[in-house]
This record gives C-alpha cells, sequence and structure tokens, in this order.
C-alpha cells in the first residue's frame, strides 16, 4: 500500500458520491447504468474502508467515526435501503455489510448507530418491509437480526403493527425466504428475555391467535419449526405467566395430544416436549385434568411405545417415565 | 454460462411446474435425493434435490444454510439454486443440470485411476474461480472434494457443498482466523487441512481450503483419496506430521520391482489400498504414466504443512500448469467431453425411461397412505 495513496477520497466525498448516485438510480433516467456503476464503485470503497481487504487493514477509528457521521448526517442509510431492489446482485450485499458494521459502531457504552436509528425508525420497517420482495430479502434478514441484538431496535420491531406480518413472511412458498424470515421471527421473540416476555404478555390473545395458524400450518417445515420454538418459549422461566396462560387452555392441550399422533416422527417429538409442560404443571385447572383423565390409560399406553428407540437421549427416557408415573396416578379433583 | 438473472426468474417456487423423469442418485448422507425433472413451462430439464426433513435433525439447519447461502451467492462455476420450496415434509431444491454428474461419479463409474490430466487441469481451473469468489464473498467452503465438484454438459466445473461453509465476516469484522468446527463433516474429514483437525488456538482461515484443492487434485488424479484406507486417527496423525500426499505416477510409485516394503509404505500413504493393489495390471499402468511437472508442483504448493506458504486460490489460477487451458486450436483442441469420452452427459435422448417415473410415483403414492391412528377422545 502506497503511503500517498493516488487520491484516496475522503468519507464525505465517497458518501456525497454514492448518495448522488442513489439518487440517479431512484430517478432511472437514461443514465441509470452509470448510476449502477457508480453505486457499486462507492459501496465498495466504503466497505473497503470499513473492512479493509487482503493487502490493507481496515482504516483508522477517526475515519470511521467521520464516515458514519457523515452516513448519519445524509441520511443515507435509509436510501440505500429504500433503494436496494434498485441495486445489483453484489453491491446488495456490500449494503448489508456495510450496515452492519457501522451498527456495531461504539463509543465507550454507547451505541451511536443505535441512537441513530432510533430516531429514524423508518429504517427499520422499510427493512421488514423487505420481506415482500423475492430481491432483497434475505438482505434486509441479514440487517434485521443484526439490529435485533440491541435492545432497543428490538422493542421498536416487537411492539410495531408491521411485526405481525412476520407470521405470513415465515409462511411464504419460497423456502430460503420463510426460513430466513423465521430466523429473525425466532430472534425477536427470545433475545432479549425481559422484554419478549413483556411483549407476550400484552400481546397474548394477538399473538397465540397468529401462532396457532402457523402450528396448523400446510407447510411442514412452518409447522414443525414454529412447534419447536412454542417449546422454548413456554420452557423459558422468563415467560412463566404465558406459559401458565397457554397450558391452562383445553384446546392448546387438545392440539397438542394430536400433534403427539402426526405422521412426522419429528413433529411428535416437539410435541411432546410441550405436551409435558401440561402434565407437569402441578396446579392443573379442571377442564386439562378432565382431558387427561379421559384418555388416562390410552396414553400411559401411547407413551409407553412412544419413540422407544431413543434409547440413548437419557433426559428424554427421563421424562417420558415421570410423565407416565404422573399420569398413572391422576385423580379427579375431589368435590368439596 | 447462466444468465443467472433471467434464469432465476423464470423457477417458481411451484411444485406443479416440474414433473420428475428419473432417479438420479442420493447425495447428502441419504438425507436427499436428486431427481432429472423437466421444468413444465419452458421444457428445460433441471436436476431436483430433495431433502427429506424428517429424517435429518441437526442436517435441518445445515440444509437451511446452505440454501440461503446459495441464493447468495452468483458465480458461474457456483452451482446456483434457481428455486427452493417446501413439498409435503420435503425441501425441493432446482439446481440446473450438471449432465456428467459429479467427479466422484466419473471417478466411480470409469475413471477408476484418475481422470486425464488436461481434463483435470479445466475442472481445477473451474474449481478455483468458483473458489475465489467464494472466498472474497467472505466464506470458507470447508468441503471441497470430487463429490462437490459438478460437470455440466459443454464441461464447466461448478462448486457445491456449500452447507459445510462459514463466514469469515463476523461481528462486523473481517477475521483472520476462525475456530468453530463444521457439524456433520465426518464425511469430509479426509480432504480437510491439519489445522482444521487439530482444533487448536490458531485456528485456521481460507487457506485451509487451498489444502483442500491439493486433496482433491491427487483424489482427480489417482481416482481415490489420499489416505482413503488409513484409520482417521493415524490420518490425522500423518497430516499433522506434515505428511503429503502425491500424485501417483512413474516418479512416485516405486517400481513393481522394487522390494515390498517400499511399495506397501508407499501405496499406503497414498491411500490406494487394496483395490489397486490387487489389481497388478492397473497398477503398472498407474507406475507408467506421468504427470506434468506443473501438475506436481501444483500438488505440493497446496498440501503444503504451513497455511501461509500455500498460495491463495487466485494466485494458484496463475500457475503454469493452467497454461494448457488457455491453447485454442479451435478444433483440435482438447474439451472437457472430449476427454471425458467415452462417458456420456445424460441428454434429452436419454430421458424416455417411463418406468423410473412410475416407480417413483408409486414409492410416493405408499408413502403417503396413512394409517389413522387410534383417535383421542375429548
Amino acid at each position: 500500500m502506497p503511503l500517498f495513496g493516488k487520491s484516496q477520497k475522503s468519507p464525505a466525498e465517497v458518501v456525497k458520491a454514492l448518495k448522488e448516485a442513489v439518487n440517479a438510480l431512484e430517478r432511472g433516467d437514461k443514465k441509470a447504468e452509470k448510476a449502477q456503476e457508480d453505486v457499486s464503485k462507492n459501496l465498495v470503497l466504503i466497505k473497503n474502508m470499513l473492512y479493509g481487504t487482503s493487502d490493507a487493514e481496515p482504516q483508522t477509528d477517526i475515519i470511521v467515526a467521520q464516515l458514519a457521521q457523515e452516513l448519519y448526517n445524509s441520511n443515507l442509510l435509509l436510501l440505500l435501503i429504500q433503494n436496494l431492489n434498485r441495486i445489483d446482485f453484489e453491491g446488495k450485499k456490500d449494503v448489508a455489510q456495510v450496515f452492519n458494521n457501522i451498527l456495531r459502531r461504539q463509543i465507550g457504552t454507547r451505541s451511536p448507530t443505535v441512537e441513530y436509528i432510533c430516531t429514524k425508525p423508518e429504517i427499520l420497517f422499510t427493512l421488514m418491509a423487505g420481506y415482500e420482495h423475492q430481491e432483497i430479502a434475505l438482505n434486509c434478514g441479514t440487517m434485521l437480526r443484526e439490529c435485533a441484538r440491541y435492545e432497543a431496535l428490538a422493542k421498536i420491531m416487537l411492539y410495531s403493527d408491521d411485526f405481525f406480518n412476520f407470521f405470513r413472511y415465515v409462511e411464504v412458498s419460497t423456502f430460503d425466504i420463510a426460513s430466513d424470515a423465521f430466523s429473525t421471527f425466532k430472534e425477536l421473540l427470545t433475545r432479549h428475555k425481559i422484554l419478549c416476555a413483556e411483549f407476550l404478555e400484552i400481546n397474548y390473545d394477538k399473538v397465540f391467535s397468529h401462532y396457532q395458524r402457523l402450528l396448523n400450518s400446510e407447510n411442514y417445515v412452518t409447522r414443525r419449526q414454529s412447534l419447536k420454538l412454542l417449546g422454548e418459549l413456554l420452557l423459558d422461566r422468563h415467560n412463566f405467566t404465558v406459559m401458565t396462560r397457554y397450558i391452562s387452555n383445553p384446546d392448546n392441550l387438545k392440539l397438542m395430544m394430536n400433534m403427539l399422533k402426526e405422521k412426522s416422527r419429528n413433529i411428535q417429538f416437539e410435541a411432546f416436549h410441550v405436551f409435558k409442560v401440561f402434565v407437569a404443571n402441578p396446579n392443573k385447572p379442571k377442564p386439562i385434568l378432565d382431558i387427561l383423565l379421559r384418555n388416562q390409560e390410552k396414553l400411559v399406553e401411547f407413551l409407553t411405545r412412544f419413540h422407544t428407540d431413543r434409547s440413548e437421549d437419557e433426559q428424554f427416557n427421563d421424562e417420558k417415565a415421570y410423565l407416565i408415573k404422573q399420569i398413572k396416578e391422576l385423580k379427579p379433583l375431589t368435590e368439596h | 454460462m447462466f444468465k443467472h438473472s433471467i434464469d432465476m426468474l423464470m423457477f417458481e417456487a411451484d411444485p406443479a411446474h416440474y414433473q420428475l423423469c428419473s432417479d438420479l442418485g442420493h447425495c447428502c448422507e441419504d438425507i436427499a435425493t436428486v431427481h432429472l425433472a423437466r421444468h413444465l413451462p419452458s421444457g428445460t430439464l433441471v436436476a431436483i434435490k430433495k431433502f427429506n426433513m424428517d429424517k435429518s435433525k441437526q442436517e435441518a439447519n445445515l440444509i437451511q444454510h446452505e440454501i440461503i447461502l446459495t441464493r447468495q451467492l452468483q458465480h458461474p462455476n457456483v452451482l446456483p439454486y434457481y428455486a427452493a420450496f417446501v413439498s409435503g415434509p420435503e425441501v425441493v431444491v432446482v439446481a440446473p443440470l450438471m449432465a456428467y454428474g459429479s467427479c466422484r461419479d466419473l471417478l466411480s463409474s470409469h475413471f477408476t485411476d484418475g481422470l486425464p490430466e488436461a481434463a483435470i487441469a479445466f475442472i481445477l481451473r473451474d474449481v478455483l474461480q468458483g473458489l475465489d469468489y467464494v472466498h472474497r464473498k467472505g466464506y470458507i467452503h470447508r468441503a471441497i472434494r470430487a463429490s462437490h465438484i459438478l460437470v455440466s454438459s459443454c464441461g464447466r466445473a461448478c462448486l457445491s457443498g456449500l452447507r459445510y461453509a462459514c463466514r469469515i465476516v463476523e461481528h462486523g469484522r473481517w477475521q483472520r482466523s476462525v475456530h468453530s468446527f463444521p457439524c456433520s463433516t465426518a464425511c469430509n474429514l479426509n480432504w480437510l487441512s491439519p489445522e482444521v483437525l487439530e482444533q487448536n488456538l490458531h485456528g485456521y482461515n481460507e487457506k485451509s481450503d487451498v489444502y483442500s484443492i491439493g486433496m482433491t487434485a491427487c483424489e482427480l488424479a489417482n481416482g481415490v483419496v489420499p489416505f482413503a484406507h488409513t484409520p482417521t486417527t493415524l490420518m490425522l496423525t500423518e497430516k499433522v506430521r506434515g505428511c503429503a500426499p502425491q500424485l501417483l505416477d512413474h516418479s512416485t510409485l516405486p517400481s513393481l520391482y522394487d522390494d515390498d516394503g517400499g511399495q506397501q509404505s508407499a501405496l499406503h500413504d497414498s491411500g490406494v489400498g487394496d483395490s489397486v493393489a490387487s489389481n497388478m495390471m492397473q497398477l503398472k499402468a498407474v507406475q507408467q504414466r506421468r504427470f506434468s511437472e506443473p501438475f506436481h508442483q501444483l500438488a505440493e504448493l497446496c498440501l503444503q504443512r504451513d497455511p501461509t506458504l500455500r498460495p491463495s486460490a487466485s494466485q494458484l489460477l496463475a500457475h503454469s500448469f493452467f497454461k494448457q487451458c488457455r491453447q485454442r486450436h479451435a478444433d483440435t483442441a482438447p474439451t472437457v467431453p472430449r476427454l471425458l469420452h467415452p462417458v456420456m452427459p445424460i441428454c434429452d435422448r436419454r430421458v424416455d425411461s417411463q418406468d423410473d417415473l412410475a416407480s417413483i410415483l408409486a414409492a410416493e403414492k405408499l408413502a403417503e397412505l396413512e394409517i389413522e391412528p387410534d383417535q383421542w377422545d375429548f
């Protein structure tokens, strides 16, 4: 790397050039091809400042700080995301890499980019809407999951109306997009325990009525993934209130008992991990107890033959033995 | 070349658009089956990979990772996925038909002693171009081997098998080294570099793929991967000690008439075990062939114990071994299809056996039969 590289552009110059190019791309006039080229070129310049290249280290903190400041002042992050579908294939990924690096910037304990995005929540909403568009969905996904790491940003996303669109995104026919959306969805619902528990408590009815649809989805992968996540959510001690509410509803028990008998072994297995919570509950409401009692013998017999080939999975076998014992010992509530 | 942007739009995530024609084989430890299929709206032949998600446990994540990663890469030498969708308990992936199959198929079906050197040059050049792209995009492939190299009807090689790949860029930084050990990788151990296998604090970087290129070069040239018949732990210690496998020809295989001891150990080290030893004629042919000096050098460069001494994928592309790919005398120039003669690519003419199709459909019907179990009493 030469000491005096020829005309090394300053952060302000690169950001300005990129902004002009994106604007030109947005206008879509005759010079679109040239604009595309300029967008790609300047994105690579910014990316190299942040990440370095095989023969150059990343730029110094001062340069990166200047660059970040220019990005905030010019509102370029939002502009890039709004025009992501117009940027070429490799350029889209460069936008995501630049965004993710800038997002992680720290000054002491402060995260200036996170603070900046809190004042510009359109950035988050535009990214979430990205799942509507095949050609940018995965790029938006990588940026969203990076944002979800920050509680302040996760909160904005969880409490926005757009959050409920995820129940649709995780079921789209394109597998890569659906499963990417599911990763983001899961991240939002599990990353920040207290925030998530609070959100689920406040929005219990809305969330679980939507969630029910995922559990009944036609799409095998959606059904399996959402069932697994349900198990994780219920077994997380932060979600105790939510869990108690969920296992008091007989409809939920019926659904799980039916899923225990699904054709797919993986679904049976995941259903077992939700079903066990109903049985293990020391204060079973009467409707729950009644269902279990009505099926007492069938359940004992069913569980005895359930996944007997998992002999290596000690925890599973202990849990299964415990459930069988519990169900055998069930007695009707004594009337007072 | 694939016209990606156009092709990608054409293939929709709709099962009704694809008609299965025949079975091409299994892959990914039998979790997936590969089929020849016709894309009905356009009439083109494609390959369809069906992953049975109900059979997979931890592999489900790998498959998801592979599909999402593959969809974010575009290079003529990286196998693209046109579409991916869920159908029943299966994830179905639509890919271009690679009519010669994988290099492993070529070795197993016809070239049991190895491919011709000129064919290897074309194939490795393509693979390195693909690999260089993968590295520049910030990924380490971690599973380069003949079975992950597919050859199209015109002889272009594509890299596949991205489910084992990992990111070099983490936490918003380009990492100097990576420490994670690939999961479900038991089948790839022979190709992995000593630094990946050691799992020590130094970690590894994209140069570990260059080592795997060296192993793959040996595999393509010898017909069998080095250490194929060596117990895993011995393979590991040999690699860590710096034992570099070689291309087998007159210069590296001791003469047939040497004392037995030398011959045995050479065979042992290079992994060509009983299969070759049991066939003296074959052994003789291997001993008499001559690989070019640049080819030997290339393998040696890649298989160096110290990763910092290995060239990068892009540096390797400038190696003199690949000069032979640049000669172009129109009709006399060797092309991969000519070099692979008499192996024939799958083509339209060979897609008429309806028996295959009938048996697939019958099997699928059977699988759908569901015996209603005893119902709960609510």
